[in-house]
């Protein structure tokens, strides 16, 4: 401190407590410049008008009050919108119980503490769980409708692949997780790697499937919402055509419905998860 | 109750096994539901839905899936281009989203929500429906409200992102441990300092887990953004597509599952790395 110089050998700059030491602090400082850097060069990369930035959200705020404010209620009530609804419904619930029955051998195979090969099962199971989850929902509902045409077929493949990367990891780590000990007592007394499966890991992890069954239906339902903007059945295709009609006021009925329709969704899963958690 | 244990065993006993019956009956009627489900939602929508004529034979379809067997090799080195663009875009969204949901967790924090009837249900409501519109609609929206380019991108993936990580975040705010943040209040400090010196350090960690993983999602869905005009390798794909290229769309493919196979190796040793 200038104000009050400490006398003797002590330096001032010595009492400066600092969290982190030399070596520390220089890769600290690093680490921000990198960002900063990189934050810089990703801004001029992409072409974005930082000076425009600030009057765009006046715009939106505009074009949301003007164009999309009063939703067309009416619209969403309609007779054929609720069928469409209602088959949305249907094939986010096929798709995400295809999507687990795949799941289930995928994850055992995929999880590496009981999987029956190390060397040959274990890295092809992980590639496809990997494979189906990485290529997002909407390339497959493109790939398959250009395989089997529109319509709800190729909805609930789309959503049966996606689902299966999905759950097949969560499946893959719960089982790893597990307690071997159950395990290794069956397997002393002659027990095959199924009887092991069956008895010794799926009482430990019921719950947790559970879970994830329902985890999975809550994310197949939305993807299930718009995977029909490509042609693949549902509501999708309803949002797509108003949105290529400009029939903005629709559009928003549709994302209100949307939005009405996974809040019921997320509550039903919350009351069946809980409800689950109490069985055990 | 009684003192006599006999009796009263033989009705606990009794009692255990019919609830154990009843819980069966519930189960089984359960199943018996998910399965009338089941038929019913194939018979709509697979048997009746699918226009099985125009598919026509296995065989016609098995060629329609061949034509996307094979890879355009010539198109990689136009990849690379959007391959970049995809991740900044993802990086750059995940960021925004981090910015916006610190309000987001404060407000959705019972502990320290400033004006619990108003602020709590509207951060929740935010962050419901962030999390349950799909990442193509916000795309859609924001491309309809600021043009074309990677912008509209950036602000769908990071409208996206917010329900997620503002969650987890305030869960994480609601379990903190009470006592550093009574005694920074005890020795004089506000409500900003309390958030800095109380508060941040006990859920960093956690919060900075949950934005990474976010961030590993984030690459794939900025991937798909192009699809409705928002750059990247979605566009690429959706040019491919148009063209008939089927080999060339192997490509994207491909170039898609490295960028994510990359993305979660490093967002593994990260998180790793953190915990």
């Amino acid at each position: 401190m200038p104000s009050n110089p400490t006398p003797g050998p002590v330096r001032s700059s010595q009492l400066i407590w600092s969290r982190y030491k030399y070596p520390d602090t220089l890769i600290r400082y690093g680490a921000w410049l990198v960002f900063f850097v990189f934050l810089v060069y990703s801004i001029e990369y992409l072409n974005i008008p930082l000076d425009r930035l600030i009057g765009m959200f006046g715009r939106m705020g505009d074009t949301i009050a003007n164009r999309y404010y009063p939703p067309d209620m009416a619209y969403i009530m309609d007779h054929d919108y609720l069928q469409y609804v209602v088959e949305t419904i249907q094939m986010a619930y096929l798709g995400a119980l295809f999507g687990l029955l795949l799941a289930v051998p995928l994850g055992w195979f995929a999880a590496h503490n009981m999987t029956p090969s190390k060397t040959f099962v274990y890295p092809i199971a992980r590639l496809i769980t990997m494979g189906c989850r990485a290529v997002h929902e909407m390339i497959w509902a493109i790939l398959f409708v250009s395989i089997l045409g529109f319509g709800m077929l190729p909805g609930v493949l789309a959503l049966t692949f996606f689902c299966t990367g999905f759950a097949g990891k969560l499946l893959a780590e719960e089982i790893e997780a597990a307690d071997m000990g159950p395990v290794e007592a069956m397997r002393s007394t002659g027990a095959n790697l199924f009887q092991t499966m069956v008895f010794g890991i799926f009482p430990q992890i019921r719950v947790a499937v559970t879970g994830i069954a329902i985890y999975t239906w809550d994310v197949a339902f939305r993807a299930a919402t718009v995977v029909g903007f490509f042609g693949a059945g549902g509501m999708g295709w309803y949002l797509k055509r108003n949105v290529l009609q400009i029939e903005t006021e629709r559009v928003a009925a549709i994302l209100v419905s949307i939005l009405i329709l996974v809040m019921i969704s997320e509550s039903i899963s919350a009351w069946a998860r809980n409800k689950a958690m109490k069985m055990k | 109750m009684d003192r006599q244990p006999v009796p009263a065993m033989a009705v606990t006993a009794d009692m255990i096994l019919q609830r154990r019956r009843g819980k069966r009956y519930t189960q089984a009627g359960v199943y018996l539901i998910l399965c009338v489900l089941v038929l019913w939602s194939v018979q709509v929508t697979i048997i009746e839905d699918t226009d099985w004529a125009r598919m026509g034979s296995l065989a016609e379809v098995w060629e329609s899936t061949n034509r996307f067997i094979g890879i355009d090799f010539a198109l990689f080195k136009d990849l690379i281009g959007p391959t970049i663009e995809t991740f900044m875009i993802a990086c750059l969204g995940t960021l925004l989203g981090v910015l916006l949901c610190i309000p987001a967790a404060w407000f959705g924090a019972l502990n320290i929500t400033p004006f619990k009837p108003v602020t709590y249900p509207l951060a929740r409501l935010m962050m419901t429906i962030s999390r349950s519109i799909h990442e193509i609609v916000w795309a859609l929206f924001f491309v309809a409200a600021v043009g074309l380019g990677a912008l509209p991108g950036i602000f769908a993936i990071a409208v996206r992102s917010v329900g997620f990580i503002a969650k987890m975040s305030a869960e994480a705010i609601e379990d903190i441990d009470p006592g550093p943040v009574e005694a920074i209040r005890s020795v004089g400090g506000n409500n900003l300092q309390v958030l800095i010196y109380a508060i941040l350090p006990q859920i960093l960690p956690q919060v900075l887990g949950v934005i990474i993983f976010e961030w590993e999602i984030n690459i794939r869905r900025s991937a798909v953004l192009g699809l409705v005009g928002a750059g990247g390798l979605g566009l690429v794909f959706f040019r491919q597509m148009n063209t008939f290229n089927y080999h060339g769309v192997m490509s994207v493919i491909i170039a898609i599952l490295a960028l994510i196979v990359l993305g979660e190796a490093f967002s593994h040793r990260v998180r790793r790395a953190i915990i």
